[in-house]
């Protein structure tokens, strides 16, 4: 592990901002710290950049406590939500600044701050000032200047929150194979999921101070460990009585089933359905066209919650009856979470 | 159907529009007439007229007793000591100010606001209150007393109390300038420049500094201005020993209660000349302050 932290703790007054914190990151991985606002995740990042002192833990980096060390000298580089862009500095100086501190030859700053004017491709940029940049500009500024002395880890605070759609996808993926072509280490905070999923090799999920879960965006959107990552991944919808859907089993006690659009299939009454004898009729409540598909919310046993129908199937029309089959629900109970299989797809295999 | 129908209601909606703008611009033409006249009135009442007097009465005798009232040699060592204790006060404030500022916005800690409100204080406490409490604090009757004697040093009727009380009385002028414009630009810049290895001192000159330049210089003169006027704390610590710790101020009181009245008003008018510069000097740090700002 490059990057770990162990049984790390914050509290601000009252306010737990780090519980118990632990994980590890290998060397050369994009991370995302991705969580609700208020989890923490920020705290977390500002720690490991020597901003702030965890209360008690270690945080260590490439095998050396730096608890103890300050900020200037962790060989980190920051890129701040607002950029924190130095407003009375052109581009360039904003690049140099890092170099200039560490009283590096002009030819050699010169050599390296041009290199990273052309990287982020903002060539005959470097006299302009911070103000007479776009927001998008200015977040590649932020990047270069974070990189210019050459750190082996980045941190980003909230990278895109501050890009329009547009221009936030374009960098996304910018900042991916960037950070993959250099090779440095790098840790990003964000609450949207989908970038999370989009960005990083890695989420460690975090909320109300706690580390929930870590792993591959796959792993973690297929399974959830806990009751708050099954919820926060996807689009889903709480079923109130989920036994009254055909075929799972009892587990008894629960808090929460939840259902995701692609756990459900719906169809119409003379489409061909499969398992239809675990099928529960519904009534269509609303259709709509998400680009790639069509978004179906049905109304099912008193419970209201979507499903995808590709856009080749037959149209289902506002009002009319379908049948909706569940494959898979998450079951929580207090922290912990259960993948429940519809026992129509398990009797199949064994009939195979 | 629904189409046409706003068609057909928006251009009504608009001329309405317009009609009222109209009324409202007619009404606020005459307020705006109305203000600006009372206004004026009032400054030139309660401003003008009395500089304008000022300055006549300190020419009424002519140039030549003008001259030699302003010559004379309590008054010039009066000039020296208020430049003096000017110059100092604004040395010490801007030190003082600079750190004070930028503790309060850098840094958090328990009891921060009490300090903002204890920096405030100087402009709350009457004058001459703030010139008892230095009398108490250094005077006879203090415990410091015998130990300021034994270095032979004199706070209370001497120059150093007259610098001590110009200093309190104009203590907050520079840090309440730059306290807003350092909060308003946040931490994240000085974080940012620390994390690249940059030290405190790189950081103040390099980011720091840049940003609060001109509501600095804008303090500065504030500070000047009011320092130099000074007059009720000062009068409690001077003892008016002529020539020696009189300042301007004081002189012209002094000479007005000796019903010297021209020279009174001549060396009022030192002040006045000083004051009106200040003002100029203020006014273009404000203009070139506001163009780099727009910049």
């Amino acid at each position: 592990m490059y990057i770990e932290l162990k049984n790390i703790n914050k509290s601000y007054g009252g306010f737990k901002a780090s519980d118990n914190v632990n994980f590890g990151i290998e060397k050369g991985k994009l991370v995302a710290l991705l969580g609700p606002s208020g989890s923490g995740k920020t705290t977390i990042l500002r720690m490991i950049a020597g901003l702030e002192n965890p209360d008690s833990g270690e945080i260590i980096i490439d095998g050396r406590v730096v608890n103890a060390v300050p900020a200037s000298e962790r060989g980190i580089g920051f890129v701040f939500q607002s950029y924190a862009l130095f407003r009375y500095m052109t581009v360039y100086d904003n690049i140099a600044f890092g170099l200039k501190v560490r009283r590096m030859n002009k030819a050699a700053i010169n050599e390296r701050v041009n290199g990273l004017i052309e990287l982020i491709g903002l060539k005959g940029f470097g006299n302009r000032y911070p103000s007479q940049l776009s927001g998008g500009q200015r977040q590649r500024v932020a990047f270069a200047r974070a990189l210019a002395p050459n750190p082996q880890v980045l941190l980003l605070d909230e990278p895109f929150a501050a890009i329009d759609a547009k221009v936030r996808q374009e960098l996304r993926k910018w900042l991916k194979d960037m950070i993959h072509q250099l090779g440095v280490t790098g840790i990003f905070v964000t609450h949207d999921q989908d970038e999370a999923i989009e960005v990083s090799d890695e989420i460690i999920v975090t909320n109300k101070g706690r580390v929930e879960q870590t792993g591959t965006p796959i792993d973690i959107y297929r399974h959830p460990a806990t009751a708050f990552t099954s919820s926060f991944f996807g689009v889903t919808s709480e079923l109130s009585d989920y036994m009254s859907f055909r075929s799972f089993d009892d587990i008894g006690e629960y808090d929460k089933a939840i259902v995701r659009p692609e756990f459900v299939k719906i169809t119409k009454k003379n489409e061909f359905q499969k398992y239809k004898s675990s099928a529960v009729e519904g009534v269509v409540r609303d259709t709509q066209f998400r680009g790639n598909s069509i978004e179906v919310t049905v109304n099912c046993n008193n419970c209201t919650f979507s499903a995808r129908r590709g856009l080749d199937e037959p149209a289902v029309e506002i009002g009319e009856k379908v049948d909706v089959f569940i494959y898979r629900i998450f079951v929580t109970h207090g922290d912990d979470v259960k993948l429940l299989k519809n026992n129509a797809l398990r009797e199949e295999t064994v009939v195979i | 159907m629904t189409a046409e129908n706003t068609e057909k209601t928006s251009p009504v909606i608009s001329r309405e529009g317009s009609t009222d703008i109209h009324a409202k611009t007619a009404g606020s033409k005459a307020v705006k007439i109305i203000l600006i006249t009372v206004s004026v009135l009032f400054l030139f009442v309660m401003l003008v007229m009395p500089l304008i007097t000022v300055i006549y009465e300190a020419f009424r005798k002519g140039l030549v007793p003008y001259l030699e009232a302003i010559s004379d040699p309590d008054t010039m060592s009066a000039l020296l000591l208020t430049l003096e204790a000017t110059v100092i006060a604004v040395v010490i404030n801007t030190v003082f100010g600079l750190f004070a500022a930028w503790t309060i916005s850098k840094f958090r800690f328990h009891g921060k606001k009490v300090l903002v409100t204890l920096i405030d204080l100087p402009v709350t406490v009457s004058p001459i209150i703030a010139g008892l409490i230095f009398v108490l604090t250094f005077g006879r009757q203090s415990v410091l007393y015998p130990f300021l004697e034994s270095i032979d040093f004199m706070v209370v009727y001497a120059v150093p109390g007259i610098i001590l009380a110009t200093v309190f009385v104009t203590f907050p002028f520079i840090s309440r300038e730059i306290l807003p414009v350092l909060d308003a630009q946040g931490t994240d810049e000085e974080e940012a420049a620390a994390l690249m290895g940059a030290k405190g001192l790189t950081i103040f000159r390099k980011i720091t500094l840049p940003h609060i330049k001109w509501a600095l210089m804008y303090g500065i003169v504030l500070c000047a201005a009011r320092a130099m006027g000074e007059f009720g704390a000062v009068s409690v610590l001077s003892g008016h020993l002529r020539g020696k710790t009189v300042t301007l101020p004081l002189q012209v009181e002094i000479l007005f209660g000796d019903n010297k009245f021209m020279p009174a008003f001549a060396v009022s008018s030192i002040l006045v000349v000083l004051a009106v510069v200040i003002l100029i000097v203020r006014s273009i740090v404000e203009y070139i302050g506001k163009r780099r700002g727009e910049k």
